[in-house]
């Protein structure tokens, strides 16, 4: 057993909560722990999405392999991703992959008989398994549902036609961003940020409101009722140092003192709405603890052994 | 895929394939906070194949076990966060509620208090 272990346990704190996006605190861990989640929350949590279409009527503008294309990139809600297998592990189907244990079927019939031109969207793409949709982005804040149809596919004219059928395979962003689920996941180091009060006091306003208008981000303002400088909101601050260039320019430099705390982050998360962002980040976790079990148990396999006992015996002239 | 010597097994570079900066450099930094491990780094020799190289060197115990108990630490801490995580979006829901049923008992009271002035 180790001796001391240095380790730290990381504590979290949310400051936003939404569906499709999510802000919180992450204290207590390290940079290279940050970036893994941010790296599997990009490119390795598997979500559901369109992969083999095969098409029997378009007679549309567009050609058949450009809307194979936009049909792979339309996001379909994956909760059932994580319990799903890979296509080229099942062992249900006879290996093309077309199975309900490893895929879902959708169909599309489009077919514009107006004057007006047709939409073809993303709702009138069928599932066959009512929990993998097309993320439906209707906003109920008021606008009319005729204005929210979503993602749209081709526009038809009058006697054209559409008409397919595409099956979803599970897949990581690795393999294409299509699969990816997350919009933008960033972190960024959170800013403590000292006034030093002392030299504060020696400028005039208007040097102080100089001063305050120089960040290019509102980090500072001046307190009305006391007229001092305070901070209003640090984690605009961006890490450009336009305050301190112009602290040393009014020949006051360590007027202020900005510093990165090197194990606080902030993360903000934007989903896709192919999984939630709470979901998100839990199964960014869950696939961490997956791949660190791999290398672990990877160690304990004795084809290893064998191979470098026998190049070992090789070198010793065995 | 590990290659040492057989006489001096304090001394290791791992081999991992399809694995990246991801957990490497995770892995790493767990590795440089236990006291057992004098040398610890990770390299990739080309970007497009996929495989990572990282070397354990220990004051005397064996590298392989040092590495094990790092990736072992690792999961404990992901382990961690993901109940953090879980406790702090109920904590969130449960506080949102809770406003969201003041706001609505303040804007029925602050009629009453309005009707009675």
């Amino acid at each position: 057993m180790e001796g001391a272990s240095y380790q730290r346990f990381p504590r979290v704190k949310i400051r936003e909560l939404k569906d499709d996006y999510a802000k919180f605190e992450l204290h207590d861990t390290d940079a290279s722990m940050a970036n893994a989640l941010r790296r599997v929350m990009i490119a390795e949590v598997p979500t559901i999405a369109i992969d083999l279409v095969e098409i029997e009527v378009n007679s549309s503008v567009l050609n058949d392999e450009f809307i194979a294309h936009r049909l792979g990139l339309i996001p379909l809600t994956s909760q059932r991703a994580m319990s799903m297998r890979f296509s080229r592990d099942c062992d249900a189907c006879d290996g093309d992959g077309q199975c309900e244990f490893c895929s879902v079927e959708f169909h599309l019939r489009a077919k514009c008989i107006s004057d007006q031109t047709l939409d073809v969207t993303s709702k009138d793409l069928y599932s066959s398994d009512h929990t993998v949709v097309p993320v439906d982005f209707t906003d109920y804040a008021g606008y009319e549902s005729s204005e929210q149809r979503g993602i749209i596919i081709v526009k038809l004219r009058r006697g054209q036609e559409l008409r397919l059928r595409a099956i979803a395979r599970k897949g990581i962003g690795k393999d294409h961003a299509k699969w990816s689920p997350a919009a933008t996941v960033t972190f960024m180091y959170e800013p403590e940020i000292h006034i030093n009060e002392d030299m504060m006091d020696t400028l005039t306003l208007e040097e102080k409101q100089s001063f305050v208008d120089s960040s290019p981000t509102r980090v500072f303002d001046i307190d009305p009722n006391t007229q001092q400088v305070v901070v209003v909101d640090p984690e605009a601050y961006t890490y450009d140092d336009e305050v301190l260039k112009k602290a040393e320019a009014m020949g006051k430099p360590g007027l202020v003192e900005i510093y990165a705390k090197e194990d606080s982050f902030i993360f903000t998360i934007e989903s896709t709405g192919a999984v939630k962002a709470s979901q998100l980040v839990l199964n960014a976790i869950e696939i961490l603890k997956q791949k660190l079990d791999a290398v672990r148990l990877s160690e304990d396999t004795v084809e290893a052994d064998d191979q470098f006992g026998e190049l070992g015996a090789h070198m010793r002239g065995g | 895929m590990e290659h040492g010597s057989f006489t001096d097994n304090s001394v290791a570079t791992f081999s991992l394939t399809d694995e990246d900066h991801t957990i490497a450099n995770a892995v790493r930094f767990t590795l440089n906070q236990d006291p057992r491990v004098t040398f610890c780094g990770y390299s990739i020799s080309h970007p497009l194949e996929a495989r990572v190289n990282i070397r354990v060197e220990t004051t005397g115990g064996p590298a392989r076990e040092v590495l094990k108990d790092a990736c072992q630490n690792l999961m404990l801490m992901c382990r961690h966060v993901r109940c953090t995580f879980d406790k702090a979006v109920e904590d969130f829901k449960a506080s949102n509620a809770v406003k969201a049923m003041k706001i609505d008992s303040q804007d029925s009271s602050g009629d009453d208090s309005e009707e009675s002035e």
